[in-house]
């Protein structure tokens, strides 16, 4: 893809794919957070 | 000189003073807290846009277009650990941290560490830690931007350090930690759109990213692949490793990092926060990479690759958005100078000063003491920088390793490991902090392709698992710790007993010394 190696598409593309992941699973795993918005 | 690129830079300046004044206002200095964490009032988009600017410095302007430059995609694999740094540590400790902190009515980072783990030893030596290889570092920001506004303004190099550092100190002493976070917030958003102008002019001046790739193909084909050019680097996991792990969990070892999380409004906070690191990150953090990279093609006798972007930004765009780079630069350099002067200031203010020395002292009287002691550090910074100690840049490279590996271990398991105890915590900042400094120091890292930080790190982590085990019966953790901890795995407000229990003033440690 863009004429790079696959290694390197993977670096440049599949690697920030992983975090994209990780913040959406990071999200789906707090859902419960906001139900505590007032504890301070 | 310039007077378009003079114009935005005057502003960019003027602003960062009205965000100064305006944090002074809202009451910055009425109180410790207010000083030291913004009241721990700061909402998500600004607790993730100061994390951010805070940990890249202006190396994201000249080392990594440097990189790209020099060494092509291989720059690619220190950008996929940051992508994820901000979002690994505000999910893995920001919310407990917060929670946590607040219980025991810490105001540093260090600070939090002595309460979780008593010991004054703990304070002393993180102290001591901190400040020495912060004091470094805030002093590489500040010759960094006085010879970036030499740069741009063509002044001599001493005014332009005494007007940047000037600008600086000035909104850091008026406004503390609310007038660093939200000027970091414009400064964010600066640096994005600095940089986004280059890289488009940059994509459409080489006719998009697969006609440039093919063209670097033509030049050297290693270019293109991730062990850099000529294969420098082929097979050296150990060392690609390490640069992944420097900026993805390294970050929740940087104490001037961390205290991000004690200022946040609330503990939920963390959650929109690591979805707005992420997403700044995606389009920022590549950026400088590929721009060197296009750089190859677009400036192909570049001198100093650290002007790949620089001289990309006056080549293609106009001078009125030059000016806009140009403070984009200033801003990547200043987010971070300004967060590390409080935080140095902090430490040595609040850990060492009161601490040890001076006990009694009222709130307003403290934040004095702290605006003094900033004023100091910068003072002794801009003498240091028209010196140009030439040792500051080899301490510098030490600092991110060794203040990772030192103290990942125990912000980590403060919050996750009931077990981790005060012995356990003291010897893993010294084995990470040393491991991670005589690595690089000795070389290791060159016949072990080993990266100091994945050393650090790992032995940092065995060493607190260990001790801690060993220790565990002569030295239990109080159970009013482990109670605190309890408490932050909890979705709801504080108990009253706790809230109650919350003191900023440092008698009773001071009784704990006698």
């Amino acid at each position: 893809m863009f004429g790079l190696p696959t290694a390197t598409t993977f670096l440049v593309l599949g690697i920030p794919m992983f975090w994209i992941l990780y913040t959406l699973g990071f999200l789906w795993m707090t859902r419960d957070w906001p139900t505590s918005r007032n504890e301070k | 000189m310039n007077m378009t690129v003079l114009f935005f830079l005057g502003l960019y300046f003027l602003a960062m003073i009205a965000i100064g004044l305006w944090s002074m206002r809202r009451g910055a200095g009425q109180s410790m807290e207010g000083y030291y964490l913004g009241g721990r009032n700061v909402g998500p988009l600004v607790t993730a846009m100061t994390m951010q600017t805070t940990s890249m410095s202006g190396y994201m302007f000249l080392g990594a277009g440097s990189l790209g430059y020099t060494q092509g995609y291989y720059g690619f694999w220190y950008a996929a650990g940051d992508i994820g740094g901000g979002v690994v540590n505000l999910s893995v400790i920001g919310r407990r941290m917060r929670k946590l902190s607040q219980i025991m009515g810490a105001l540093t980072s260090i600070e939090y560490l002595e309460k979780r783990y008593p010991s004054k030893w703990v304070r002393l030596v993180g102290a001591f830690l901190s400040i020495f290889f912060l004091s470094f570092y805030v002093l590489a920001q500040f010759i960094a931007g006085g010879k970036g506004l030499e740069l741009v303004t063509g002044l001599p190099y001493e005014a332009s350090l005494i007007i940047a550092v000037t600008v600086i100190i000035a909104y850091t002493l008026m406004g503390g930690y609310s007038a660093v976070a939200y000027t970091d917030m414009v400064q964010s958003i600066i640096m994005l759109v600095g940089i986004m102008w280059v890289l488009i002019a940059a994509l459409q001046n080489v006719g998009g990213l697969t006609a440039a790739n093919e063209t670097l193909a033509e030049i050297d084909p290693t270019l293109l692949s991730v062990w850099g050019r000529d294969l420098l680097y082929e097979g050296q996991w150990g060392m690609v490793i390490g640069a992944v792990l420097i900026f993805s969990i390294g970050y929740m070892g940087w104490p001037h990092v961390v205290t991000r999380h004690m200022a946040m409004k609330n503990p939920n906070t963390a959650r929109r926060a690591g979805v707005y690191s992420t997403i700044w990150n995606i389009m920022f953090v590549s950026s400088p990479y590929l721009l060197g990279i296009l750089a190859i093609i677009i400036l192909p006798n570049l001198d100093d690759p650290e002007q790949a972007i620089f001289t990309m930004a006056s080549t293609l765009l106009p001078s009125a958005v030059v000016g806009i780079v140009m403070a984009a630069i200033m801003a990547a350099i200043m987010s971070t100078a300004d967060s590390i002067l409080l935080q140095t200031g902090s430490i040595a203010a609040r850990d060492l000063y009161e601490r040890f020395i001076n006990p009694n002292m009222g709130e307003k009287q403290m934040v004095n003491v702290s605006r003094l002691i900033v004023l100091a550090i910068g003072i002794g910074g801009i003498l240091a920088a028209l010196i140009e100690p030439p040792a500051v840049f080899a301490i510098v490279i030490f600092a991110t390793s060794v203040l990772g590996s030192a103290f990942l271990p125990a912000y980590v398991g403060a919050v996750w490991w009931r077990k981790a105890n005060t012995p356990g915590a003291l010897a893993s900042i010294v084995v990470g902090g040393s491991i991670s400094f005589l690595w690089q120091y000795l070389g290791l890292d060159g016949p072990t392709e080993m990266h100091p930080m994945l050393v650090g790190v790992v032995l940092s982590s065995l060493t607190m698992i260990a001790v801690s085990l060993v220790t565990q019966r002569s030295h239990p953790v109080p159970e009013h710790i482990l109670h605190a901890m309890e408490e932050t795995a909890e979705l709801r407000p504080l108990p009253k007993g706790l809230r109650a229990n919350q003191d900023f003033t440092m008698a009773h440690e001071a009784m704990s010394l006698t």
